[in-house]
């Protein structure tokens, strides 16, 4: 395919996009967006809209992997929203790429990142809009191949009847793989039968078992410095850098630090490299470090201190722990005058955040707030949540006994959002029973006498069941994706989309048995995602399980490995790089 | 010193808000690598400001802001500027203008030019001109007035065209 531009696309768009809400969403044009001719082509979509699409790092690596090959292309789409939706329909344009303007079902390749599982009716929305059959089964030799990544892979079975093939895992080196056996491939069959020996590639219908890919370190080639600007503002308008991949905390209820193992740290000087080509290559004026716990890089201090030296540059650091370091650090990279300091204690009482093993102490939450305090900050926000195994009335309310003693440290203003858990393939608490809403409410209303003093914010319990059966249903889920687009619940993660009644209807008009989705597991019952290897053992995740019912902890795997099994089964290790580099 | 840049935003570009257009060309000076004069406070953002806002969709020959720098300017900042910059966004020229130079006090307004495809209406100051298959108004607007929205007139394409200072 040539990177010429589609005219009849581009024509139509003139006339349109006089007319929808922020028309520099679908533009495309972007600086540093890439078009090149190529033997073979991609186009990765990220199932909602460009404003959260476009903040997603994942696109961006591999779209750099995949741009710098000498034999693929990678161009990018996104979901437009209502208005923009309801004018290509009305003005036949189809979905198309970002770079040339060209439909997607002229790509050789279509890759959708799946993120969340509410996003799974934006991407059958998404395949309608580009006239790309919904299903694997009627697709044909002429039609894209339909691929997809992302941690919602690690349980196919809900979208197993659309796409053609999921990776699992890592993309940095298996996404260049698949392209070279979607290239060497005659037929679509061949393709298929292809891409099934890619490791880390599950293909419905040609292979049974599969197990994810890892890296086993963070190559510099492989971070993007050429990131896209938007000209819109998005969610998360900013440069990022990579710091570290994976977890060893092993916090039992998150999904990312059990599929994401091991740990693999970029060192200091790597991250002062990449971040200032970002910079230079952007203009960025902020720069973020991103990872799943920035706080427990090894090297965190001696990257802050040397990204300190890039001028006109502020920095931000999200996900880190409650503790006295993390003050420490946000107080290095000078947010003292930004809004506020966040903490996720997660749990009110010591017990129960033994039970999710956190491993933060109620001294290291209070130290962290009165460190925060101490040094300036005057809002705070805290993060929970309920309906977490073994989770009784007094662990609720410690959450508000909590948020008192803080109030009381002279904060003006504390905040708390309280989630509804919600239970994850591939964690310890996979066996764990999910709480239904009426429960929820029930116990939101223990914390009500709070309000007082913090503001509180509750996330909808019905999104969490939502959630619930889309994350742990098997292929009979796929139904109700399907219907759900049919029956316009798409772009469901947005608030003002959310119509938990339009989903309880279709759950009921495709029997979806909610009750066992939703109730406890033994290590006995089979799961939809059994085939699925992450590299951790079901026999791991129940031990870890039992021990969350004794409320017993498992420590840090860098202070000694806990035996999960990861690193033997793919001869990796974490990569830690400690050290002083100055 | 302070300069005055002269650019245009054209092609899918007019579809930028203002905001987004200044967030643009911040970081595309950003990307020239150069010193110039940052705002206080944690989120620090370059001083420029700006000739009169546009509505959405409309093309803009006669764009203006004034930055201050102790840099040189030359022709080759411009050359790297313009070679770093999305398509549909040029800057034409730069001058150095004194250091009391304001835009808002200034400029006098700006000549805008509205395409029709077909016979246009005639209003006040309009000047109609004729060419081929298009018909061309042309009419000045005074310094923050109403700008012309797109399609205000059943117009096919709206562009400010070029800026008349007043005469100091």
């Amino acid at each position: 395919m040539n990177n010429k531009k589609h005219s009849s696309v581009l024509n139509k768009l003139v006339g349109i996009l006089d007319k929808v809400e922020k028309p520099s969403r679908y533009m495309g044009n972007e600086y540093n967006s890439i078009k090149k001719d190529a033997e073979l082509s991609m186009c990765l979509i990220f199932p909602d809209l460009y404003d959260v699409g476009m903040s997603h790092f994942g696109v961006k690596i591999l779209y750099d992997i995949v741009n710098k090959s000498d034999f693929a292309k990678c161009e990018r789409s996104y979901l437009p929203w209502l208005d923009m939706q309801k004018a290509m329909m009305e003005n036949n344009v189809p979905l198309y790429s970002y770079e040339t303007y060209t439909p997607i079902k002229e790509f050789d390749v279509i890759g959708f990142t799946l993120q969340y599982e509410m996003s799974y009716p934006n991407v059958l929305r998404s395949l309608k809009l580009g006239d790309v059959p919904i299903k694997n089964s009627q697709r044909s030799d002429t039609d894209p191949l339909v691929i997809a990544g992302g941690p919602c892979a690690f349980n196919p079975a809900p979208m197993e009847e659309f796409i053609d093939a999921f990776l699992i895992g890592d993309g940095e080196e298996a996404t260049i793989e698949m392209l070279m056996a979607i290239k060497k491939g005659r037929s679509r069959s061949e393709k298929l039968e292809l891409l099934s020996t890619v490791e880390g590639v599950y293909v419905p219908g040609y292979n049974y078992k599969v197990r994810k890919r890892v890296i086993s370190e963070m190559k510099n080639d492989w971070a993007p410095t050429d990131q896209i600007i938007p000209y819109t503002e998005i969610i998360h308008d900013r440069g990022v850098v990579e710091i570290m991949r994976g977890c060893a905390n092993g916090c039992r209820f998150c999904q990312a630090g059990m599929v994401y193992r091991p740990v693999r740290e970029r060192s200091a000087n790597d991250i002062f490299e990449i971040s200032k080509e970002t910079i230079k290559k952007t203009g960025y004026e902020e720069l973020s470090l991103l990872s799943l716990s920035s706080a427990d890089h090894s090297q965190i201090e001696d990257a802050i201190s040397l990204l300190k030296n890039i001028k006109d540059t502020s920095l931000s650091i999200p996900s880190t722990r409650a503790n006295a370091f993390t003050v420490e650090i946000a107080k290095a990279i000078g947010t003292i005058r930004k809004s506020g300091i966040t903490i996720a204690p997660e749990a009110g009482t010591q017990r129960l955040r033994d039970v999710i093993n956190k491993g933060i102490t109620e001294e290291n939450i209070f130290s962290a707030a009165k460190m925060a305090r101490d040094n300036g900050w005057n809002k705070i926000k805290l993060y929970f949540m309920i309906g977490l195994p073994t989770e009784t009335d007094e662990d609720v309310k410690a959450i508000g006994v909590m948020l008192d003693k803080i109030k009381r440290m002279g904060f003006h203003e504390v905040s708390a959002t309280i989630g509804v858990f919600v239970p994850k393939a591939h964690t310890p608490f996979q066996f764990d029973a999910q709480m239904m809403p009426d429960e929820a409410f029930r116990r939101f209303k223990l914390l009500n006498w709070t309000r007082r003093f913090a503001k509180l914010s509750f996330t909808d319990p019905y999104k969490a069941i939502i959630e619930g059966v889309l994350s742990r249903g098997d292929k009979t889920v796929g139904e109700v994706v399907e219907e759900a687009e049919k029956r316009d619940v798409i772009f469901a993660d947005w608030d003002e989309m959310f119509d938990p009644d339009k989903w309880m209807k279709i759950f009921e008009d495709k029997k979806i048995a909610l009750q066992k989705i939703m109730e406890a597991k033994s290590f006995k019952d089979p799961f939809p995602w059994d085939f699925v290897d992450s590299g951790i053992s079901k026999g791991f995740l129940w031990s870890e399980h039992l021990k969350s019912l004794k409320a017993e902890l498992t420590p840090d795997c860098r202070n000694g490995c806990t035996g999960c099994g990861v690193c033997q089964k793919f001869n990796v290790d974490n990569v830690i790089q400690e050290g002083i580099v100055r | 010193m302070k300069y005055l840049f002269y650019y245009k935003r054209t092609g899918l570009l007019r579809y930028l808000s203002n905001h987004e257009t200044m967030r643009m060309i911040e970081r595309i000076l950003r990307r020239t690598g150069g010193e110039f004069k940052m705002t206080e406070g944690f989120h620090q953002r370059m001083k420029l400001s700006f000739g009169q806002a546009l509505p959405t969709g409309v093309i803009d020959r006669s764009g203006l802001f004034l930055l201050s720098t102790d840099e040189i300017l030359d022709e080759e900042f411009l050359k790297v500027a313009n070679s770093i910059s999305p398509l549909g966004f040029e800057i034409s020229k730069t001058e150095i203008v004194n250091d009391k130079f304001e835009l808002g006090k200034s400029i006098d307004g700006y000549i805008f030019k509205l395409i029709f495809l077909r016979t246009p209406e005639v209003h006040d100051g309009w000047e109609i001109e004729e060419k081929g298959k298009i018909w061309v108004a042309g009419f000045f607007n005074v310094f923050n007035s109403h700008s012309p929205k797109p399609d205000e007139f059943g117009q096919y394409l709206t562009i400010r065209d070029s800026v008349i200072f007043k005469k100091s």
